[in-house]
């Protein structure tokens, strides 16, 4: 298993190398030179010429490419061309929120999706079964914008109950040292009860935005997996010998439904530290993805390709781990 | 079990309150930078300016220079060398003394790119060669010498005169910083882990990127008696739906920047009021005379009286804009001439004046609209189509185009450029030369003659270098009055509007008072 991880491992080189190559090219293939995007309709050529010799945009593109991942090869990410802050810097203060919410929105997705799965299953074409089916397609086409806002308008606005976003009440926020990044943790380390409120009550509505999707798509894949197991000769040989239905679920088909479902749970996982940008961006949320949006937006190539390159490595290493949870969960796969 | 949780959870969203004691205001972005001097953006500067003073502060809600650290300037006969009194007696928030040394060792920064105190990785310090022809060593620095005269005096030397100078310097880029502040912290200086020391009144307490930024009453604050709240919180909530979110569920007391579609939906709130900021800003349709249908005067003005500007502005701002001809903002009237009045809308005469310069049947026209919102364009698409039936009407074939915005930016300047484009400019400081000089001072680097070279108009290039150089203020008025007239009847850039910037408060926000100038010192505001 070891000789597996680390081929697995060393096999990941090329692949990020692969992204840092098409990161630039992408970036490249933006119609437009960055420099005349960062200062407006008033800079002069003058001036974009001299940010154009600043930003190295002058030399060669493959000239450009390799500067920029011999620095990667340093640990250096580069400097942010609107605010001159190194990006590694930036990023690292950032991934915590990313991560923190990510993993709130994979604990709802999980919680509510997976339940929402098996009742379906176990209850096939009834009621419960179509109504959860058909939230669970409401749920992935649900352009994620708008659910936020219809959120905040609702539970925050209107109802008052939840905040409208950011990380942190405002008085809350006044004097806050964050020791880990993690609010939630910081929180509890400071065994402030009344700080972790607050930190929760911030989370549950981008968590929710952010968790609708997977949560959708784990209920979906949640019942296919479950019919299949029931369906099998196992689980009839298991209701013949009596046992309880609850355990004929729960220890006999959902362990071995699992499988297809841990696989989902990893990838949407992935999928989220990326796909925050649009939930961070209507909740204020200082991550990673309202970063990279705002270095799309700004034209701010170090912090597109340093960030993108962050999130990418952050993906295929979650994918690796969740290879090789499947041994735990099946003794039958073998790594070679 | 469910009932507790919300209980708690609400509990931890509603917290303490934070009374009458704090403003929180939502701001639109994250500064860059609270270091002055070195930033151009308007995110940047709304909090300076509560850091920070200028040596010429403007009068509440206009462009009118009045004192602020200087408390009087004047210029030599010549009108090169400007004097300028500091306001004695005045500390910056760690409680060292402003005077002239101290604003000397601000300028040089700005202007000399040697200076060893500059931060130069960063290397921007951009604004000032913009704003004053060149940094120390160029040609075309304005600024020839800065000296001290005595421990409350200042002199510019100048290389030329340079009447716009105490509004130039006066603007918000220019806040004065501590110098002992900028040397301990070096690098760090005005960034998320430095700090930020100015004379303002509000000094920095702390900032938290992405989230908050905490500010506290200047206990050492000149103005008797302000600022009038004790401390102001910068929320940062980049996404405008989202910010209008926070100002209904009352967790912002104020805020910017508020979509002109959002106007109705404040007026029928209870709790908020809509709040104008005067236009400083114009957009502008540009006709360029490269195309050949352009180059004659009278096919410009016949588009200019053809497009219903007034239509336009009352469909796309409704009461967030006006036209009016001038190609300065209202807030600029001492400048503008009485002379000139809007073309009429009629279309039956400009197609009439149409034939008689030889295009009875119109012509095709490639008219660009950009595709970002700007404060002067919120919908650029939309306004575009609408020009594009008003020109229908005359004869003129429009074809709408765009491009990508650096690429829009970029290709307006290569030769022959765009045949007609939309765009704009918001201005620096209240003086016209700064909306005059960047449009049309020869040669125009984006407009073109017939035959591909950068237009050069001679007598109005003259008129500019004469309204930039004059020192007497009455003359000054009459010479950009006629360039005014000028610009006007060439019809190279259409005024199609001067747009108010929308904001929103709560209603218990008392004495807000906002600037043309696009930032102001919050040290009125109170919350009652």
């Amino acid at each position: 298993m070891w000789s597996y991880f680390l081929r697995r491992l060393v096999g990941l080189v090329p692949v990020l190398f692969g992204i840092t190559l098409l990161v630039f090219l992408f970036l490249k293939l933006i119609p437009g030179d960055p420099a005349v995007a960062i200062l407006g309709e008033r800079g002069t050529p003058e001036q974009v010429e001299a940010l154009r010799e600043k930003l190295g945009l002058n030399r060669p593109l493959p000239e450009q490419y390799l500067a920029f991942v011999r620095r990667v090869l340093t640990g250096d990410l580069g400097v942010s061309a609107v605010s001159t802050i190194p990006v590694g810097e930036e990023l690292k203060r950032r991934w915590p929120a990313t991560f923190e919410l990510a993993l709130a929105a994979t604990l709802v997705a999980v919680l509510l999706g997976i339940p929402a799965g098996i009742l379906a299953a176990i209850r096939k074409n009834t009621l419960w079964d179509n109504l959860s089916m058909s939230l669970s397609l409401v749920g992935v086409s649900m352009p994620v914008f708008w659910l936020g806002l219809l959120l905040v308008y609702l539970f925050a606005v209107h109802l008052h109950w939840l905040p409208t976003g950011g990380r942190l009440s405002t008085e809350a926020g006044i004097g806050f040292k964050p020791l880990t990044g993690f609010y939630v943790l910081d929180a509890l380390l400071r065994g402030d009860f009344r700080l972790l409120a607050d930190v929760l009550a911030h989370l549950v509505l981008p968590a929710l935005t952010l968790g609708t999707i997977p949560l959708a798509i784990l209920a979906r894949i949640t019942r296919s997996a479950m019919l299949e197991v029931l369906s099998q000769d196992y689980v009839r040989t298991a209701r013949a010998k009596g046992l309880a239905e609850r355990q004929v679920i729960l220890k006999h088909a959902f362990k071995n439904a699992l499988l297809p479902v841990v696989t989902v749970v990893g990838l949407q996982f992935g999928t989220l530290l990326g796909g925050a940008i649009l939930t961070e961006t209507i909740f204020s949320w200082p991550g990673i993805g309202s970063y990279i949006y705002e270095g799309i937006l700004n034209r701010d190539y170090p912090v597109v390709q340093s960030g993108v390159l962050v999130v990418a490595l952050a993906f295929v290493l979650i994918n690796l781990l969740v290879d090789l949870s499947y041994a735990l969960l099946d003794p039958r796969i073998q790594y070679r | 079990m469910k009932r507790t949780l919300i209980g708690i959870l609400a509990v931890g969203a509603l917290g303490l309150g934070l009374g009458q004691k704090t403003l929180v205001f939502g701001h639109n972005g994250e500064p860059v930078s609270l270091e002055p001097g070195n930033i151009t953006d308007g995110i940047s500067i709304y909090v300076q300016r509560q850091i920070y003073d200028t040596l010429v502060d403007f009068k509440p809600g206009t462009t009118e220079p009045v004192a602020g650290l200087a408390v009087s300037w004047f210029a030599s006969q010549d009108g090169k060398v400007w004097t300028f009194r500091l306001r004695q007696g005045v500390k910056f928030q760690d409680g060292t003394d402003l005077d002239a040394e101290a604003v000397k060792f601000n300028v040089e920064r700005w202007w000399d790119p040697k200076n060893p105190t500059r931060i130069d990785a960063a290397a921007r310090y951009e604004i000032w060669p913009k704003l004053f022809g060149g940094s120390k060593g160029e040609a075309g620095s304005l600024l020839k010498e800065v000296q001290v005269v005595d421990k409350y005096t200042i002199r510019f030397v100048l290389t030329r005169p340079f009447p716009a100078f105490p509004a130039a310097i006066g603007s918000g880029y220019f806040g004065i910083a501590s110098p002992s502040a900028i040397k301990k912290d070096g690098a760090k200086y005005g960034s998320p882990t430095g700090s930020a020391v100015g004379t303002g009144p509000y000094r920095l307490v702390e900032w938290r990127p992405g989230d908050q930024i905490v500010l506290e009453k200047n206990p050492y604050y000149w103005k008797k008696g302000y600022p009038k709240t004790e401390r102001v919180v910068f929320k940062i909530i980049k996404d405008p739906a989202a910010r209008l979110a926070a100002l209904k569920a009352g967790t912002i007391d104020f805020t910017t920047d508020i979509p002109p579609a959002n106007l109705k939906d404040i007026e029928s709130d209870p709790n908020l009021n809509a709040v104008f900021r005067p236009s400083f800003n114009v957009g502008y349709l540009a006709l360029n005379p490269s195309h050949k249908p352009l180059a004659d005067v009278r096919v410009r003005q016949a588009i200019a009286m053809a497009i219903n500007k007034k239509a336009i502005v009352q469909a796309f701002w409704g009461k967030l804009g006006v036209t009016d001809g001038h190609f300065t903002p209202p807030s600029m009237k001492a400048y503008q001439s009485p002379k000139v009045t809007d073309y009429e809308y009629n279309p039956q005469k400009a197609k009439q004046i149409l034939a008689e310069a030889g295009y009875p049947n119109g012509f095709d026209l490639e008219l660009w609209y950009m595709p970002v919102s700007r404060p002067y364009f919120p919908t650029p698409k939309e306004i575009a189509e609408a020009m594009a039936a008003d020109l229908s009407a005359i004869g003129i074939r429009v074809k709408l185009q765009t491009k990508d915005w650096a690429a829009y930016l970029a290709d307006r300047r290569k030769a022959p450029g765009f045949q007609a484009y939309m765009l704009g400019w918001t201005g620096d400081y209240g003086d016209p030369q700064n909306f005059y000089d960047p449009h049309f001072a020869s040669p125009i680097t984006d407009l073109f003659d017939a035959s591909g070279k950068p237009l050069d108009l001679k007598e109005l290039n003259d008129l500019l270098v004469k309204g930039a150089t004059t020192s007497s203020a009455e003359e000054r008025k009459k010479i950009y009055q006629q360039v005014d007239e000028t610009t006007f009847e060439l019809a190279l850039r259409v005024p199609i509007v001067h747009s108010q910037p929308l904001l929103a408060k709560r209603k218990n926000i008392a004495g807000w008072v906002p600037s043309p100038l696009g930032s102001e010192s919050f040290e009125t505001i109170e919350k009652r």
